[in-house]
């Protein structure tokens, strides 16, 4: 089996991935300097400099007519290469196939979505690119910390030896928001005060704690940013949906991959020697303990009695570095951020910080676990029935769709048209100037196969909807939504 | 930057300002620049070989198929009020102007170091102040508005700021760009600025283009904040639009057909055969002297729905008139005429056709465009009908708006087609063709306010007075019309042709009238998504309208109504106008049936 080059020159016509520096290689015989990581990493450095030769140059060429904004996607008869320019000058570009066959039909919004949920997890576990250049002007240091990061995140949209990004058929979900879980009264109280413990765990700290259920947040005390990080991090490797499935091959096989890239990309960096590199996004490797607390050993062993080092990460606003401790109770999972600074005794105060929640907060915690458990409605706990529906609040970085088992059911046609009428809206969104709260949208398309495709947009809500078994009428349509929005958006898209 | 300097003409547009002020930065945007960025992009065309040269033998042969034959016409020859002996007037005032502007404006509008040219940047052309002219807009429009047409009266045909390049501020700032440029790189249009200055910008362009083929691709759009960049390839020509309208990808592309199609108008698609003989071929030597013709396009872009529905708009009248119209066209229509087309600016009064193969509602386009704003007897191409060939076209005007065009194959035929036009002529001063046409000009047309209450047993007319048989809520003056509908485009699809209502209040300035019709243009992109469309129907609302539109396979209706419209009382309406279109059907659309011609 294996990741064989073979497979991985399949996925290259597919997808093209390149990180730049737009400071650096400004001489000539020197631009290779610029490519701070590109996918595929096999591809002849010509092929990789023709992607970002073409890059750089259209970013100057738009900034002729547009400074503020430079490039941000173009679109070819073959191909969409989405731009982000992550940090001052520093550029990430992705460039996809399009193909109708093979379902590539993409929005370009959410490809984008893809390079910044990249960027800001790098930030969390490696601090700022620009920094990591800064301190070793070289590369290397940056180009090997990109490189494994990546190829592990990559790996989630792994299916055989082909890349799935996230193409049309996922239309109603937002990446980089965050899922909550909605709790009745009396379970609120109960979190409310197993947060209360929490804290006086972390005691003068100043941590911060973040609480789940399942794949859902039930509550968090960090910021928004920083939450929705952890919390894309944390459903996509701690949670025990993750750790349930993480012996299965799939990361096996592609670990071995890995290894074979990240040892090619030591050709690349000036030297891989010499840097330890934290591979935070790996697979396979969280595990629960037997004392209930989830352990790695991504960021090392102590050296003579085997402990794995705790995990730590950077909090996005403060730029403060923090421990990581997760527990998990069957459904339950809980994080705690420690600020390093204020643990002097290091890795023994992370033990009696473990100790001390054992001991003060698992009473509440497994009391909590079965009042949701009990209050959960299972995984189609949040499907309408006749609706299809993706629910965002931009302001708070939260979304609730229906269940991916039930969108599934909405037939092609359906998908696409949401998915253009998604494109429109993020269109509208893009020139609003930044006041997006006062676009006031609301769009209602009976479609060709005769479902209403819908999206509403108001004070930084949207809601998309697609009803493919509604009466023909408009005001019919309207009326749904009207149902919806007082049932499960508190009448914010309800017109008076 | 230019939002003060002052003016007293009317430039085409906002779209001429973006208002937008470009910081410098400490990257350099200059072409260079650019190309040195891309080193590895295999240039695979050598700049420095690109120097324009204007003297190229190349093109003598076609200027002659081009011009021959307009000497002969000279006494014949009616200049339309958009010709070019009034734009020569027009220029002057202009100059007197633009020197005011000079003179009051605190800085120039290049920003570079052509300090030489500052003082003398005001050509033929001058930068507007877009405050100034939204005033003047508003006050003409309050004199009394055409309706369905943006006020194109005050709008003068004709090439501006010709001396910008690509290094002025102004240049960059402009909202609409339209450039076309040969394989490799010679530029042969630039809507703004200097050609020939722009030949370094010209060659990014192309470098981009073949950049992106050499990697076996072929570029369609970039984006970048509110600015687009759409390319158009056709064979060794290609087009190029950079704009920051916000109009869809889907009609700015369209909108580079269109001036492609234009192009083919005026020198057939034959042009590309010397591209292959010689790569460096100076295509424009042959476009001079067309710059009114191509600039009335983009301003059409602005205001004609003909430019994304495809469909052309009738000119309202009784029926008995325009039979009478279309029997005299009829007549003639034997002698080798191939179309005889009786207009009134955009809009066809009559139209008859020897062949089977309807007139494309596009090459109708370009044609009403071509012949408002140039020579009365030319050869021209049709590219929908036959883009390899020249047809000759006999223009008269018989007042300032009504002209009559007959399509011949026979460049012979001026004489016949003179004494065509005598003929046609007569009889329609003596059937009182003409005055309708000027009647129906004044006060023909659909107005929201006019929409009649149904059921209604009257026989329908836009030509009746009808006094007081109007609903209350349709009463209030300065409204538009029931239920907040304020206007209304129908199309009909075998028809191939639409009617817009005329703009009432508040539609009534310039820039409520643009902001409609770039509304229009999106809903009927989304509508016709070439993936999933087109869809059925479409309900939209934002902060400027209540939006809906209807396809079905007889007819298209866009509406749009006050932002607060009911959902409800708005379909109703809907419904209401559909009724009424078919009820005066007969005024609006040049119908089928009878012996004249089968559409």
């Amino acid at each position: 089996m294996g990741l064989s080059s073979a497979a991985i020159t399949t996925s290259s016509e597919a997808l093209k991935f390149c990180i730049f520096d737009l400071r650096r290689g400004q001489h000539e015989g020197e631009e290779l300097e610029k490519i701070l990581f590109f996918f595929p990493a096999d591809l002849p450095f010509p092929a990789q400099l023709s992607v970002i030769g073409l890059s750089e140059g259209l970013i100057t060429f738009t900034r002729i007519f547009s400074p503020e904004a430079a490039c941000e996607v173009i679109e070819a008869e073959l191909h969409s290469h989405v731009f982000f320019e992550a940090e001052p000058d520093i550029w990430m570009v992705m460039v996809v196939a399009k193909s109708k066959e093979t379902e590539a039909i993409w929005r370009i919004e959410a490809l984008r979505s893809v390079l910044k949920e990249i960027h800001s997890l790098f930030i969390m576990f490696h601090g700022s690119i620009r920094v990591l250049l800064d301190k070793e002007p070289g590369g290397g240091l940056t180009r090997s910390h990109l490189f494994t990061f990546i190829m592990d995140y990559l790996n989630d949209f792994l299916m055989g030896n082909k890349f799935v990004l996230p193409n049309f058929r996922d239309s109603l979900k937002q990446r980089g928001t965050v899922q909550m879980l909605t709790v009745g009264r009396e379970a609120a109280i109960e979190v409310q005060s197993l947060v209360g413990a929490l804290d006086s765990c972390m005691g003068h700290t100043s941590g911060y704690s973040v609480i789940l259920f399942q794949d859902l947040l039930v509550s968090t005390t960090l910021t928004p940013d920083d939450t929705t990080n952890l919390f894309s991090y944390a459903t996509s490797r701690l949670t025990p949906r993750v750790l349930s499935s993480g012996g299965s091959s799939t990361w096996s096989y592609l670990r071995k991959g890995n290894a074979e890239l990240a040892s090619r990309s030591a050709n690349i960096g000036s030297g891989l020697d010499g840097f330890r590199i934290v591979r935070p996004l790996q697979h396979g490797k969280w595990s629960k303990g037997k004392d209930g607390f989830l352990v790695t050993d991504i960021w090392g062993v102590e050296v003579g009695n085997l402990v794995p080092t705790t995990p730590t990460l950077w909090l996005q606003q403060t730029e403060h570095k923090m421990y990581l401790c997760a527990y998990q109770h069957k459904s339950l999972t809980i994080i705690l951020l420690i600020p390093v600074t204020s643990m002097l005794n290091g890795e023994e105060g992370i033990s009696m910080l473990k100790q001390q929640l054992l001991e003060n907060a698992s009473a509440k915690i497994v009391k909590v676990e079965e009042k949701l458990a009990k209050g959960w409605g299972g995984e189609n706990a949040y499907h309408v029935k006749g609706y299809r529906y993706l629910l965002v609040d931009g302001d708070r970085n939260i979304s609730r769709a229906s269940p991916p088992g039930k969108v599934t059911t909405l037939t092609k046609e359906s998908l696409l048209a949401i998915n253009k009428v998604r494109e429109d809206v993020d269109l509208e969104k893009s020139r609003g100037n930044g006041n997006n709260d006062e676009k006031d949208l609301e769009i209602c398309i009976r479609a060709k196969n005769n479902a209403w495709v819908i999206a509403r947009s108001t004070r930084g809500k949207e809601l998309y909807i697609v009803l493919e078994k509604a009466n023909e009428t408009l005001l019919y349509a309207s009326e749904a939504i009207e149902k919806f929005s007082d049932r499960y958006c508190n009448g914010a898209f309800s017109l008076d | 930057m230019t939002s003060n300097a002052s003016s007293s003409s009317f430039s085409d547009e906002d779209e001429e300002s973006a208002g937008q002020k470009p910081k410098t930065g400490s990257i350099d945007y200059s072409p260079d620049a650019i190309e040195n960025q891309l080193p590895s992009i295999a240039l695979n065309t050598s700049i420095d070989e690109e120097k324009v040269s204007v003297a190229d033998d190349h093109h003598e042969p076609v200027t002659e198929i081009a011009r021959g034959s307009s000497r002969e016409i000279e006494p014949e020859r009616l200049i339309s009020s958009t010709g070019e002996s009034n734009l020569s007037t027009e220029t002057g005032v202009w100059r007197n102007s633009s020197k005011v502007e000079v003179d009051g404006a605190t800085s120039s509008p290049c920003s570079s170091g052509y300090a030489g040219e500052m003082g003398t940047s005001s050509g033929t052309a001058s930068t507007s102040g877009a405050d100034d002219i939204q005033e003047l807009r508003n006050n003409s429009s309050s004199v009394g508005n055409d309706g369905e047409v943006l006020h194109s009266a005050q709008w003068v045909p004709g090439k501006r700021h010709v001396d910008e390049d690509d290094t002025c501020m102004s240049w960059r700032e402009r909202k609409k760009h339209f450039f076309v440029l040969s394989h490799s790189g010679k530029p042969i249009f630039s809507r703004y600025g200097n050609e020939h200055k722009l030949a370094g910008f010209s060659a990014t362009l192309q470098a981009i283009i073949s950049f992106v083929k050499d990697g076996g691709d072929r570029i369609h759009l970039i984006r970048a904040g509110k600015h687009q960049v759409v390319f158009l390839v056709k064979g060794p020509i290609y087009l190029v639009c950079i704009s920051c309208t916000e109009e869809p990808y889907e009609s700015l592309r369209g909108q580079l057909e269109l001036l492609y199609g234009q192009m083919v108008l005026i020198l057939t698609e034959s042009v590309s055969r010397y591209f292959e003989k010689n790569p460096k071929f100076d295509m424009t030597p042959l476009l001079g002297g067309t710059d009114a013709v191509f600039s009335s396009l983009f301003h059409a872009f602005s205001w004609n729905p003909a430019s994304f529905l495809h469909a052309y708009t009738c000119l309202p009248l009784p029926c008995a008139t325009r039979q009478a119209a279309a029997a005299i066209l009829q007549d003639v229509s034997d002698s080798g005429v191939i179309y005889s087309m009786l207009m009134c600016k955009y809009k066809v009064v009559s139209l008859v056709g020897a062949q089977k193969a309807p007139l494309h509602p596009d090459d109708m386009l370009l044609l009403a465009n071509f012949v408002m704003t140039s020579e009365s007897f030319s050869p021209i191409c049709l590219p929908r009908y036959n883009a390899m060939a020249f047809l000759h076209a006999y223009v008269h005007y018989f007042d300032d708006d009504t002209y009559l065009v007959l399509l011949t194959s026979n460049s012979d035929a001026f004489f016949h087609l003179k004494d065509c036009r005598i003929q046609i002529e007569n009889v329609l001063v003596k059937s009182n063709v003409l005055s309708d046409i000027q009647r129906s000009l004044l006060e023909g047309g659909m107005r929201v306010e006019n929409l009649p209450l149904y059921p209604s047993t009257r026989y329908g007319s836009l030509f009746h007075n009808e006094p007081s048989d109007r609903s209350q809520e349709s009463l209030q003056p300065g409204i538009g019309g029931p239920d907040g509908l304020w206007h209304f485009i129908y199309r009909s699809m075998n028809l191939d042709q639409y009617v817009s209502s005329k703009f009432s209040s508040p539609i009534t300035t310039h820039q409520h009238q643009k902001r409609l019709y770039r509304a229009y243009q999106k809903l009927y992109a989304s509508m016709h998504d070439k993936e999933t469309g087109p869809h059925k129907t479409q309900f939209k609302r934002d902060g400027n309208y209540v939006l809906l539109c209807w396809v079905t396979t007889d007819f298209e209706l866009y509406a749009a109504f006050d932002p607060l419209a009911d959902k409800g009382s708005a379909i109703r309406i809907c419904n209401r106008v559909c009724q009424w279109v078919k009820d005066v059907e007969n005024e609006i659309f040049l119908l089928g049936g009878g012996s004249t011609f089968a559409w």
